[in-house]
């Protein structure tokens, strides 16, 4: 029966559909058709996988009718790494390939006229859903082998060209190919150099007492965070410090970041894995699909997915885009974005915190120091304020005014600032007495704990509720806003090693959310 | 022996036995001399009831090999007939006390290079130990501000405020002071150790308590006195109502020194009792220009008092600016519709026209007129 099937995984967003790629060789008019919702870039398939076949020394069954069906038929595809299946399929259906050598088994590559190989984005997240459907084995580009091999107990073939694919799959022995070029889509450029950033440390900085103890907490629990200040006060260094006290990704944050990043072509396959939080700061002169995710066809993750577990730092916030500052309400709310199509919404995860940096006004210089060069306008100035303030701020945990630079911050001979690894341990036990009181539950740390589960589940001394209830009833907090002020004092009390959230840490959370300063005491007690 | 050196043995001897500030026997050193209280003591005179006890703990005390002891720990005690003794102690005598505390110390001990009579210029700053983060700023500014410009700081060496001034002191490297309740020999608070030895290497430690004593609540009230006497004014940064640093300013307030107030958040509840002391009359300060311009001789550190800067607008006459605010920023308009806007007769307001024009504010155009470039900026 000239039918054969090969199977591929097609992506809408974080969700894998296995897709039967089901090819038909018989008597009709000649011709090649491909069915089943294929777009423009998966229509061009069938040229290329023609021309890799004959360029392979084997015969594209031309003269006969070839129909092949993408199925679920209703399902949009889209991508290039239908190629391969498409390709086997054909020589299956012809009679070149045992029709069986195909079961459970995945193709993934896009082909070059000459029958090589070409790697692919979401290689990780595929394999991931094939492996679900009880896929065993998968064909993958050379490159990329390692990526699909993060998935436990898959069998995976790394190949070079369609000629090898066809070896692999006969028992034959593998003839030689020339080795496949990485993907395309890596950048070329970063905002800093990568190695400055991780040789950033905290020890680096003089004072900032309030500064630190804000970033610590919201490390700890992975809260958003506000940092505002003239410029020059130190707000972009200290963000850029906050990687360096976060721990190390658990196994599953890892599998997780690594898929979207695979999604988003970003991944270097030598990397392995992604071990270490990642950290983006997008210019604001950023789109709205470049941070929230989107683009044509495909969904690509945006900026606020690639940082999944880790920290997206919005520099000069308040001259980013209109649209990106709204889009940003339901990832800082929900920890995912939805990116919704005319035929389908696409969800992404976006469990990282959000760290934003603002100016006092647009130039900077705006301070209490009565010599201050501010050359911005009343009206200015509001209209620059106003692009942080409602419902925005009220999803932000914590507020950190950051004070110039002053004449008292010069470092003092033989005073040790707090190196980041001292930080990053006390952040670290604060995580682990989380994960284990959240054992069991679909999140990690405190910033992503729904709130009615923490009220029931996991709710604060009686007095500190009392305290929380007066805010809300005397119209100074949200009903949201109590909600945040539970989680940050959660987190406050897993750094102070304490069993409930008291009076004292629902104190601190409320001045932390607020932006006052805080008690340098409350500063200085932290879990040893 | 000189009777210089009598006089500091006899001191060293009573500062063995009386509490800091103790009104029973300083008043007396202050009216007869240490060296006649000391003959008289050990000769049981009749000095009333304060005599008996004092008197038996008097012979056994050996001052001279308790001065020895201390110079090789790096101590010294500094006497009122020293060069070095800081004037400002001397106003204590004449002030009422406060507290059942008061009077000229017999003598301080001290450690550290800095000189204390170097202390006619200083500031002292003093607040809450549970401070903000805002006071702890604040108040370091403050004490880099005043010792960049020379200026000496005095403090305590608590949590909070007092550790906050010396810190911005050091970070400028200037010369500043902590007066302690304890012996000079003692670290107190612990936690301040470090911050203690950097400031016997570079500035002084301070105590009227001998070496060897502990810090109790009653010293610290004693101790209090010394600080608004030592400097020349003193600044609250933070105090909570019935806060310790109140009863400094109260000090201040009785020597006739400069009692300066750093305002919080009235919503903080660290800034109340610093706001209740400005509300009875205390300077406002925000920075430390506006304290040394306060403290300094008269004339000294003047402040410039900041200004928007002058516009065009603003050297024109009220009845000008009237016409001026009525002229359109774009198109042009006519000189009788001006008038009508301004509530301005037609030929006032085209003599104010040409003199605007004059100044650059307005200008004359095919439709009429308009606002020049200096009028739109």
């Amino acid at each position: 029966m000239p039918v054969a099937t090969a199977h591929t995984v097609c992506l809408r967003g974080a969700v894998g559909h296995l897709i039967d790629v089901q090819t038909d060789v018989s008597k009709g008019s000649v011709g090649t058709t491909i069915v089943g919702r294929p777009d423009a870039s998966l229509s061009e398939s069938r040229d290329r996988c023609r021309m890799a076949v004959s360029n392979s020394g084997l015969e594209w069954p031309s003269t006969r009718r070839i129909t092949i069906l993408l199925s679920p038929a209703d399902l949009l595809k889209s991508g290039t790494h239908f190629d391969l299946a498409i390709a086997v399929s054909v020589l299956a259906a012809s009679g070149k390939l045992a029709p069986d050598s195909l079961k459970n088994t995945l193709f993934i590559g896009e082909l070059t006229l000459a029958g090589d190989l070409r790697s692919v984005p979401g290689v990780l997240p595929m394999v991931l859903a094939a492996a679900e459907r009880g896929i065993e084995r998968v064909v993958v580009p050379e490159p990329q082998a390692r990526e699909a091999a993060m998935v436990p107990g898959m069998g995976v073939f790394g190949v070079r060209s369609l000629a090898q694919v066809l070896a692999v799959l006969c028992g034959d022995q593998v003839p030689h190919a020339a080795p496949v070029a990485p993907l395309s889509g890596s950048r070329v450029l970063c905002w800093r150099g990568q190695q400055q950033r991780e040789q950033a440390d905290l020890a680096d900085l003089v004072g900032m007492a309030d500064a630190r103890f804000a970033l610590e907490v919201a490390a700890a629990g992975s809260h958003h965070l506000l940092l505002t200040g003239p410029k020059g006060a130190g707000k972009t260094s200290i963000a850029e410090r906050i990687p360096s006290i976060l721990p190390d990704l658990s196994r599953s944050e890892s599998v997780e970041l690594t898929a979207i990043h695979s999604m988003a072509g970003t991944l270097q396959p030598e990397q392995g894995m992604l071990t270490r939080p990642p950290f983006s700061a997008p210019h604001h002169d950023a789109s709205k699909v470049a941070i929230i995710g989107g683009g044509r066809g495909r969904v690509t993750p945006g900026e606020i997915s690639r940082a999944h577990c880790g920290v997206l730092f919005l520099d000069e916030f308040p001259l980013f885009r209109s649209d990106v500052i709204e889009a940003l309400r339901q990832p800082l709310e929900s920890g995912e974005i939805s990116v919704a199509r005319s035929d389908e919404t696409v969800t992404l995860p976006a469990r990282g915190m959000v760290v934003l940096a603002c100016n006092p006004c647009k130039c900077g210089e705006y301070s209490a120091d009565p010599d201050n060069k501010c050359t911005c306008r009343d009206v200015q100035r509001r209209d620059y304020r106003a692009r942080i303030t409602g419902p925005l701020a009220d999803r932000i945990d914590i507020t950190r005014e950051l004070l110039p630079l002053g004449a008292a911050q010069r470092p003092v001979p033989g005073e040790i600032n707090e190196s980041s690894a001292v930080v990053r341990a006390r952040v670290e036990r604060a995580r682990l007495r989380q994960a284990a009181r959240y054992e069991g539950t679909g999140w990690r740390v405190n910033g992503d704990a729904p709130g009615p589960v923490l009220s029931e589940q996991f709710p604060m001394s009686p007095g500190a509720q009392a305290c929380v209830d007066d805010e809300v009833y005397s119209g100074r907090l949200s009903r949201r806003g109590a909600t945040r002020v539970h989680r940050v004092a959660w987190t406050i009390t897993d750094l102070h090693g304490e069993t409930r959230p008291g009076l004292r840490e629902v104190e601190i959370a409320l001045q932390l959310r607020t932006g006052a300063p805080l008690r340098v005491r409350d500063l200085a007690r932290r879990a040893g | 022996m000189s009777s210089a050196e009598r006089d500091r043995l006899a001191r060293v001897s009573l500062s063995r036995l009386t509490e800091p500030g103790d009104l029973r026997l300083l008043p007396l050193v202050g009216e007869l001399g240490a060296v006649k209280v000391h003959e008289l003591l050990l000769a049981q005179g009749d000095l009333g009831e304060a005599a008996a006890d004092l008197a038996q703990r008097l012979g056994d005390e050996d001052p001279a090999r308790d001065l020895e002891r201390a110079e090789r720990l790096g101590m010294r005690f500094v006497i009122p007939s020293d060069a070095e003794w800081p004037i400002g102690l001397d106003d204590l005598s004449g002030v009422e006390p406060l507290q059942e505390r008061g009077c000229t110390p017999l003598g301080l001990w001290v450690r550290g290079p800095l000189r204390l009579d170097s202390l006619r210029e200083s500031v002292s700053i003093v607040g809450a130990r549970s401070s903000t983060s805002y006071g702890d700023h604040v108040a370091g500014e403050i004490a880099a501000t005043c010792t960049a410009a020379g200026w000496g700081v005095v403090s305590g060496a608590a949590f909070g405020i007092d550790i906050a001034s010396h810190r911005g002191a050091f970070s400028v490297e200037g010369p500043t002071v902590a007066v302690l309740a304890c012996g000079v020999d003692r670290a107190y608070p612990t936690a301040h150790r470090d911050q203690l030895a950097y400031l016997v290497k570079t500035g002084a430690v301070v105590s009227e308590a001998a070496p060897g004593w502990t810090a109790t609540r009653v010293r610290f009230l004693a101790r209090n006195r010394l600080i608004a006497a030592l400097s020349r004014g003193t600044v609250i940064v933070e105090a909570a109502h019935r806060s310790g640093a109140l009863n400094t300013a109260n000090w201040a307030d009785r020597l006739s020194r400069m009692v300066m107030g750093v305002p919080g958040p009235v919503t903080s509840a660290a800034s109340v009792g610093v706001h209740q002391l400005i509300r009875r009359g205390a300077t406002l300060v925000t920075r430390g220009e506006e304290v040394l311009e306060l403290l300094d001789a008269s004339g000294g550190h003047l402040l410039i008092e900041p200004r928007a800067p002058e516009n065009a607008r603003d050297k024109i006459s009220v009845r000008h600016r009237q016409v001026l605010d009525a002229v359109p920023v774009h198109s042009g308009a006519r000189a009788d519709s001006i008038a009508r806007a301004a509530g301005v007769g037609l030929i006032e307001v085209c003599r104010s026209l040409r003199s605007l024009e004059t100044h650059g504010l307005v200008e004359q155009r095919v439709d009429g007129w308009r606002l020049g470039e200096l009028g739109r900026a």
